[in-house]
């Protein structure tokens, strides 16, 4: 069959305004949900001082207790390295740490820490990016959620996090992971494991709020946090990183 | 030619998938979702917020426990353990708060007091640690005794030295 220039050109304009019609059919109810959007703001910021963790535990048995965290799954853990004289790693967390440390019963120690774990609600999260579904996001407060209903389970998230910071609940068999209590920060609560810290290890509040001493840390105190080359922007800084810590 | 017949044909399957699509995309999607907060990462079931700030919060913090345990909070905020929350020791509040009768955790054993005084590597240097009881105990100018407490001689909410 010979196509004459003519026809190829009007098969082409209502291909094109088929399409066009069909793209904004599939437009058009998505955009009338569109409750509020606007800015997202990361309002609050986490803050992990590892020179005052104990290695206690009694932030991840808080977790468990508040956000039923299944045995043997962890929203947040405390890893301990041991570095020796001469040069060898060692990073431990039996149990996420929930159960207190053991001491080391080996010489030639050069340095030892603890270092807390939990989701970084980041700014720029992969976890969200890889979602098939819309199950995971963030909240107008710049909180990574998952929505428990919507989730499908496939896991991508789980492999997206860099900071090994999700898993699947063994019992909704979706993905979870720390929501930095969400309902408790709403409630003007600090999430569960910073109101347990003994020591102050664990700190949360406003970013940018300088009579907050969150936000004043976070100004002040030359901060870090964890794997800044996969540019994630973390929310959750930590003081005292050591050049070993993952 | 006449080719009407076969793009007539053709129109009517075309519409019928679209309309297929668009009914059962509205039983597929949720009601609230869409955008909600920004483009780049907001895209989901708007309710799941609230659904999830809904939640019911099971620590409270220890001006909580003052309201019944007034004498235990007073000696409590004038001793070392002032930085420490009841619930911390205790378990939480909600717990405590569903079976009143059966009384809150109260762990008064070694290993209670050692998960945190406990001499570990890797705990602060300036954190009081404890290596050994017996030791502890006759450094202190005590006799050691086998199964003695820790609360034998500290108070475990006003420890003083
Ligand atoms: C509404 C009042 C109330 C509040 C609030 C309350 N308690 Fe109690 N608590 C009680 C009562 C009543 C008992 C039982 C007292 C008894 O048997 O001597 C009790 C017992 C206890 C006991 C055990 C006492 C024992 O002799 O074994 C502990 C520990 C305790 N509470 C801790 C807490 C903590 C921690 C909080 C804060 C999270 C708290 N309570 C908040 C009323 C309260
Ligand atoms: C460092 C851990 C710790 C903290 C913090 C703590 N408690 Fe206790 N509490 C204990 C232990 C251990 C006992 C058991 C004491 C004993 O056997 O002598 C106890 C006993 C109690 C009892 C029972 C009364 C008694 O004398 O036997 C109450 C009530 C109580 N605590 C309330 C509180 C409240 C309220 C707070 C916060 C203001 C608090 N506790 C903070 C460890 C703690
Ligand atoms: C949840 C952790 C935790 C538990 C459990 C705990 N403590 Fe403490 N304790 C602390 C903290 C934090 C301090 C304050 C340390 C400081 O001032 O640097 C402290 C301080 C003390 C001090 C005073 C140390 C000093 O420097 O004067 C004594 C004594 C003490 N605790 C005894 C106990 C005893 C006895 C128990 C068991 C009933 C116990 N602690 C359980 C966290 C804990
Ligand atoms: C026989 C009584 C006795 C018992 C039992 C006892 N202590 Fe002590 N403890 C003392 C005395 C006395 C001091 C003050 C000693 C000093 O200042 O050198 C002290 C001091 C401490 C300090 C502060 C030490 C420091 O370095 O600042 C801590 C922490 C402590 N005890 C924890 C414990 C724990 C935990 C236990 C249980 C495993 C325990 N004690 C059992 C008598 C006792």
């Amino acid at each position: 069959m010979v196509t004459s220039r003519r026809d190829f050109l009007k098969q082409a304009g209502w291909t094109v305004l088929g399409g066009g019609l069909m793209a904004s059919f599939v437009e058009l109810p998505a955009s009338k949900a569109h409750a509020s959007s606007g800015d997202r703001t990361h309002l609050y910021a986490y803050v992990v001082d590892t020179h005052k963790c104990i290695g206690c535990g009694k932030c991840g048995e808080a977790c468990r207790a508040e956000n039923k965290v299944p045995d043997e799954f962890y929203r947040t853990w405390i890893e301990r390295y041991t570095i020796y004289a001469d040069g060898h790693v060692d990073v431990d967390s039996p149990h996420g740490g929930e159960k207190g440390a053991t001491p080391i019963k080996k010489a030639h120690i050069d340095r030892s820490f603890f270092v807390p774990k939990l989701c970084n609600h980041c700014k720029e999260p992969n976890c969200v990016q890889v979602c098939p579904v819309g199950a995971t996001y963030v909240s107008r407060q710049g909180v990574v959620l998952v929505d428990e209903k919507h989730c499908v389970g496939c896991g991508y998230c789980i492999q997206a996090c860099p900071y090994g910071a999700r898993f699947i609940n063994p019992k909704t068999h979706v993905a979870d992971k720390c929501t930095w209590c969400y309902h408790r920060v709403l409630k003007g609560l600090k999430p569960a494991c910073v109101t347990v810290c003994p020591v102050g290890a664990r700190q949360f509040g406003k970013v940018n709020d300088p009579n907050d001493p969150v936000g004043k840390l976070i100004k002040e105190a030359r901060l870090q946090v964890l794997k800044p080359e996969m540019g994630n922007q973390p929310m959750v800084f930590y003081n005292g990183l050591d050049k070993e810590v993952r | 030619m006449n080719h009407t017949s076969h793009i007539i044909r053709f129109a009517v399957v075309l519409v019928a998938v679209i309309a297929g699509f668009f009914i059962l995309r509205g039983f597929l999607v949720p009601d609230s979702f869409g955008v909600q907060g920004d483009y780049k990462y907001g895209y989901h079931r708007g309710a799941s917020d609230a659904e999830q700030a809904a939640l019911p919060a099971l620590y409270t913090g220890s001006k909580k426990c003052a309201q019944c345990h007034a004498a235990e909070t007073a000696e409590w905020q004038a001793g070392k353990h002032a930085g420490v929350e009841c619930e911390t020791c205790h378990g939480n509040w909600q717990a405590h708060n569903n079976n009143t009768k059966d009384k809150a955790g109260k762990d008064s054993s070694i290993e209670a007091c050692l998960l945190c005084h406990g001499e570990v590597e890797a705990r602060p240097a300036d954190f009081p640690q404890i290596a050994d009881m017996k030791k502890h105990v006759e450094d202190g100018g005590g006799a050691y005794e086998k199964g003695m407490l820790c609360v034998a001689c500290h108070s475990a909410h006003s420890p003083q030295q």
